[in-house]
């Protein structure tokens, strides 16, 4: 006897060889009665029942949203904060200097007794302002937002969702299964980022990464968008939908690299656990709480400085021109522009939304959208992309709001939209 | 300290046998690929502190993606620590190729039959018992959501061993690669 002790490992028809024998022995299969979950489950992925399906979970889901984010942010943070906690602190802190007085609370102005609109977003103060946008209007948006993915992730629809879409997606080289990154997306771009792990090769994360970054407004945003532009929130949703199709086709055709089919697994369904549901919201609000709150603060404390000192107007008058020129958007915008790069839904609370027409206000939340990422999306960039890969997607930032914002400025030009 | 890996494919419940195991809160979802990066937590076996990772789902030792490669560079680099292999009980020719590959490597085995419920309504008949003689590794039939098999998994952790592979093929009674390159 000589025999080694080696590792050895079986070919992989060996092993499936060996699989078979083993199941032979160990699994006996009945007969299967097809049950509800069968029937709904060819009935959501079949194109005929499935799309108009997926229309009717999506728009149940947008109303549940609406209305689960009106009731707290309108019902009664709205009146908390317009009522009482700004008209009293005003007067409470009156006697503050200037400079005090407008980062904590605001703009004097705002507390005249001409004043019209809303002191909530007009006043800017850390502790009006600042607070007001993550607590009484974002928080909402974002619970609302979080437990539905949560929903759609635990009873096995998003996979489903994802054969769906297949064949769109393919024709941007991407899989089904961006459905998963993009749609987590709308609740935060960093686990959408995160998701992409699931797409196999390095173009495609690429390719799903930069159109997220670009995009995909987040839960935040799209809570302010919902609280201030009801009206034009629709319109917003296509324009970024076609720029997502659009320049996602582009960069397929000159981004090397591959987009093979994958295989994919669709669960059955199953009933939902709320316990894990809730824990999973939880823990997704607490994490938009610990990263946003404190960048919203700051960027209030930044913006309020920068009109104090009158360092805003300098940046407004250079900006001026060239905001005008290629986006068709008036200077007021600027300060919105600033913060941008810190949180956009602080941003987009920060446009003059009364000083400017609807085609306007459209362009600018779209800008804002596109803009550069937030700092902590920026930061999961960093940490999933190379330099290349980084690199090629700030570049790609930067054509798309060129293009995309010149083109959105011609269409409105064209259409008298102005 | 000694670590527990928990390794299968995708969508078989390993984060939720986590959660239940580490009394963490791993993100749990039905769809493949919800965990793309590892996550650590602690349990108590018998006494002694051990160190469990939840790892992102994997088809194979030979990754296709960057959540799988996170899974098989896990292994690789843990090679002392107890494999707990996560099958679903209503697919178990997946897990098992999962599994095997996991033993040839000479890893210490414990197989948790996960999904018992699903396997059940689904009329499949999975015989733990036989597939515990014919592996030689501890296999515990369970239902992770509901915490059924949970006790039994932990106190027979450390009845997980290596295993030849060898030894399995002739359980089943097949010479299946045996007479090559020997």
């Amino acid at each position: 006897m000589w025999e080694v002790k080696v590792e050895r490992a079986l070919t992989a028809d060996e092993r499936w060889d060996l699989v078979d024998k083993i199941t032979k022995e160990v699994v006996k299969v009945g007969a299967y009665k097809p049950g509800l979950r069968d029937a709904l489950a060819s009935l959501t992925v079949n194109p005929w029942t499935g799309i108009p399906f997926a229309i009717a979970v999506l728009y149940g889901f947008w109303t549940f949203f609406g209305e689960f984010a009106g009731l707290f942010t309108d019902g009664f943070f709205v009146r908390i904060f317009g009522t009482h906690w700004i008209p009293w602190l005003s007067g409470a802190l009156e006697g503050l200097p200037d400079w005090l007085f407008t980062i904590l609370v605001g703009d004097r102005a705002v507390f005249a007794e001409d004043f019209v609109g809303d002191p909530c977003f007009a006043a800017g103060g850390v502790l009006t302002t600042g607070l007001f946008m993550p607590f009484a209007v974002v928080l909402w948006a974002v619970i609302a937002l979080f437990l539905v993915l949560a929903i759609l992730e635990d009873t096995g629809y998003l996979p489903r969702l994802a054969v769906l879409v297949d064949t769109v997606l393919h024709k941007i080289g991407l899989h089904g299964f961006a459905i998963v990154p993009t749609l987590v997306s709308l609740g935060c771009n960093v686990p959408g980022v995160t998701a992409t792990r699931l797409l196999e090769t390095r173009k495609q994360r690429f390719m799903m990464i930069a159109l997220l970054g670009v995009f995909v407004p987040c839960g935040a945003q799209i809570g302010m968008m919902e609280e201030l532009i009801p009206g034009l929130i629709g319109w917003v949703f296509l324009t970024l939908a076609i720029g997502y199709l659009g320049f996602g086709w582009v960069l397929n055709k000159i981004w090397p690299g591959e987009s093979p089919e994958i295989l994919m697994d669709v669960p059955p369904y199953r009933a939902p656990q709320w316990s894990n549901i809730l824990r999973k919201t939880w823990s997704r609000t607490r994490h938009f709480l610990m990263v946003a709150v404190p960048f919203v603060l700051l960027g209030c404390a930044i913006v309020m400085v920068l009109y104090a000192t009158g360092a805003m107007d300098t940046i407004a008058s250079g900006l001026e021109g060239f905001l005008a020129a290629v986006f068709g958007v008036p200077a007021d915008a600027t300060a919105s522009l600033v913060v941008g790069f810190l949180r956009k839904d602080l941003a987009i609370g920060l446009l003059p939304i009364d000083a400017m027409t609807n085609y306007q206000v459209f362009i600018s939340v779209i800008l804002l959208t596109i803009y550069f990422p937030c700092l902590a999306t920026f930061a999961m960039l960093l940490r999933e992309l190379n330099w290349k890969e980084i690199l090629a997607t700030l570049g790609f930032l930067i054509v798309t709001i060129f293009v995309f914002g010149g083109i959105l400025h011609l269409i409105g030009l064209a259409g008298g939209w102005y | 300290m000694s670590k527990v890996l928990l390794m299968g494919q995708s969508n078989v419940g390993k984060s939720v046998l986590f959660n239940r195991l580490a009394g963490a809160r791993a993100t749990v979802s039905n769809y493949p690929g919800t965990t793309v990066d590892f996550d650590k937590g602690r349990m108590r076996i018998e006494g002694q502190d051990v160190e469990i990772v939840d790892i992102p789902g994997s088809f194979s030792l030979e990754p296709k993606d960057r959540a799988e490669e996170v899974a098989v560079k896990m292994l690789e680099e843990t090679k002392g620590a107890t494999v707990v292999c996560v099958i679903d009980s209503s697919k178990v020719e997946r897990g098992l190729y999962l599994a095997l590959e996991i033993i040839e490597k000479r890893h210490s085995v414990i197989i948790a039959l996960n999904m018992a419920d699903v396997a059940k309504d689904a009329n499949i008949n999975v015989d733990a018992e036989r597939l515990e003689e014919i592996l030689g590794v501890p296999v515990v039939p369970m239902v992770a959501t509901r915490g059924e098999g949970l006790k039994e998994l932990v106190s027979r952790i450390r009845e997980a061993v290596p295993v030849e592979i060898e030894g399995i093929i002739k359980n089943v009674g097949g010479k299946s690669g045996t007479s090559s390159h020997s």
